[in-house]
């Protein structure tokens, strides 16, 4: 009799841990120090402290980590997009398409590749953008730019992004927070990984 | 048992011939003015109560556009359409949102959507927009359609519990052919309302000073952009005949061509004020037409900047012309870019971001020169521009 209840306690502890332990689709932890790569690229960021990696991408080529919530703060890598593609997976390819990066898109024309994606994906109005910068990254001439928009939920939120064009394809980190306290708060971090990512 | 069974399938189908409502065959005149409506019945009360809690929080919201002017000239389009003493039961709330839309609420909260301004041509258009929003206030129809849904609930509730006493392939079937139906009529319910808000809305203005054929002529416009956005993302032709089952509107095909049936051949000749209308709306075109641009609808922004222009080309139109074109960036887009922007330029050369778009479509087609020329005008009409830094790498200092 104890051993059939020993039994059916390992049973369910097997069964409870195989629910607990599923590693292919999950979030992941992004450890302080630990040189890792983003969006399936050949772009390798060490953060200085920890941070999430959501599971789900907006797009192939597209990773998105969090410290308190995609909500709050975010940060989108996009790891080298090609000539012909959108920044994000299209709804319909047909009936709601995105702007594309093409190889014609100069590196000055990437913020408003940026907005014309939030304004058609979200079917937002309201979009500025604030600054935009000459700034290296990934070690090359690079450009750096805030935005401001009111999103869907009628929340308005602050972006930094930093963007380069290497061999004909666009690598940038957006960060994303409610202008409210959290962009503030989150985006020396956000500086910190975008600074750290280098081209291996 | 089988007795039983007949009665439940009796009981299912007479319940199904849920009567329907017809409208009048020709545009009706508006009702007599009943003084301020205020709401009757624990229905009517709740709903407002919601509503109110909803209007305070778009009141404070960021996606309200606080022009002053601007919603007051709104308002007064709707006291000339509807009559001054009953618009007073709403309040105007102009959005930030490029779509066409306008949606009234039960409580008198009337939201109108940028996107509709900028596709309105004429205060008669904008009137017969907003006289249909109005004719759903008056009519109540979102306590009537809240009603509905509640007794079709009720009857698909009931007609599972009987159905569940007397099981039979027989009866289940009816069931389902029960549930197919109530969800058919709530839907045509919703349709006849549509209906009957467009011909109370045209009835506004068959009597009052706008000329009631714009009321077809907004659909007429809409369905050409539609098919004009289809055109160029290469789809099928739109269907604007063809009624959908779970559709909540009546196609845009038939609304056009009742509400030009219905109008009142007295009326053509009435101005329509597109002069006041345009005059009005000047300061916002340009903002409005920049949100629909970068939409990425193509063809739709193409053809509403064509509609624009019926009135002149303007140094915004060429513009917004040239940055849609530098937008989608082919490089045919691109030569026809460069042509916009200098007609923009030759209308009124101290429009720095022409100069901006001039040179960086110049440089794209490889005429660096030119296009660093262009930058440079660029730099000097706008030196603390956000991006002046970023230009600035790319033409070369002398």
């Amino acid at each position: 009799m104890i051993k059939r209840v020993a039994n059916r306690c390992l049973v369910v502890a097997m069964v409870a841990s195989a629910l607990t332990s599923v590693p292919a689709a999950a979030h992941r932890l992004r450890a302080a120090g630990e040189a890792v790569s983003v969006a399936d690229s050949d772009v390798y960021v060490t953060p200085t402290r920890d941070w999430n990696k959501l599971d789900g991408n907006a797009g192939k080529r597209t990773e998105l980590w969090t410290l308190d919530g995609e909500q709050l703060n975010a940060i989108t890598f996009f790891g080298g997009i090609k000539a012909g593609d959108a920044l994000v997976k299209e709804r319909d390819k047909k009936r709601d398409p995105l702007p594309k990066f093409s190889t014609s898109t100069l590196l000055i024309e990437v913020p408003e590749l940026l907005e014309g994606t939030y304004r058609t994906y979200k079917d937002i109005g309201a979009f500025e953008l604030l600054s935009i910068n000459p700034a290296p990254f990934l070690g090359n001439e690079g450009i750096e730019f805030t935005f401001e928009y009111l999103d869907a939920d009628q929340l308005t939120r602050k972006g930094e992004a930093r963007a380069a064009i290497i061999d004909g394809e666009l690598y940038m980190a957006v960060f994303d927070a409610p202008r409210l306290h959290y962009f503030d708060l989150g985006v020396p971090d956000f500086r910190t990984v975008a600074d750290s990512a280098t081209l291996r | 048992m089988a007795k039983t069974r007949r009665l439940v399938a009796c009981a299912m189908l007479a319940w199904a011939a849920a009567p329907t409502v017809s409208y009048a065959d020709t545009a009706p005149l508006p009702p007599p003015y009943e003084g301020s409506y205020q709401p009757r019945g624990v229905d009517e009360v709740g709903l407002w109560q919601e509503d109110d809690e909803s209007e305070r929080r778009l009141a404070a919201s960021q996606v309200v556009i606080r022009d002053e002017a601007l919603t007051a000239y709104v308002k007064d389009v709707l006291c000339r359409t509807v009559g001054s003493d009953r618009c007073q039961a709403t309040r105007i709330y102009v959005v930030r949102e490029p779509t066409f839309n306008a949606t009234m609420s039960p409580n008198g909260t009337m939201r109108v959507f940028s996107g509709l301004l900028l596709r309105m041509r004429n205060e008669a258009e904008l009137a017969a927009v907003l006289g249909h929003e109005f004719g759903h206030f008056e009519a109540r129809h979102t306590v009537s359609l809240f009603k509905a849904h509640r007794s079709g609930s009720d009857l698909l509730a009931w007609g599972a519990l009987l159905a569940s006493m007397a099981p039979s392939r027989d009866v289940n079937r009816t069931y389902r052919d029960l549930q197919v139906s109530i969800y058919g009529n709530l839907f045509r319910y919703s349709r006849e309302h549509e209906r009957e808000a467009d011909l109370l809305g045209l009835g506004y203005l068959n009597a009052g000073q706008f000329r009631p054929q714009a009321a077809s002529e907004v659909w007429q416009n809409l369905m050409a952009e539609i098919a004009a956005s289809a055109n160029v993302r290469g789809l099928r032709k739109p269907d604007f005949k063809t009624v959908a089952f779970t559709a909540s509107h009546p196609p845009q095909g038939e609304r056009a061509q009742y509400l030009a049936e219905l109008a009142d051949p007295v009326g053509a000749a009435r101005d329509d004020g597109s002069a006041r209308y345009r005059e009005a709306l000047a300061p916002w075109i340009p903002i409005f037409l920049e949100d629909q641009i970068k939409l990425n609808d193509f063809g739709a922004s193409e053809y509403i900047i064509a509609q624009l222009a019926k009135d002149g080309w303007t140094a915004d139109l060429w513009f917004a012309r040239g940055e849609l074109f530098r937008t989608r960036g082919n490089q045919r887009d691109l030569v026809h870019a460069v042509e916009f922007y200098s007609n923009a330029i030759a209308l009124d050369g101290s429009m720095a971001e022409a100069h901006r778009g001039l040179g960086l479509s110049l440089l794209k087609t490889g005429q660096q020169a030119a296009g660093r020329a262009a930058l440079q005008t660029y730099l000097q009409l706008k030196p603390g521009a956000d991006d002046a830094s970023m230009i600035r790498l790319m033409v070369p200092a002398e």
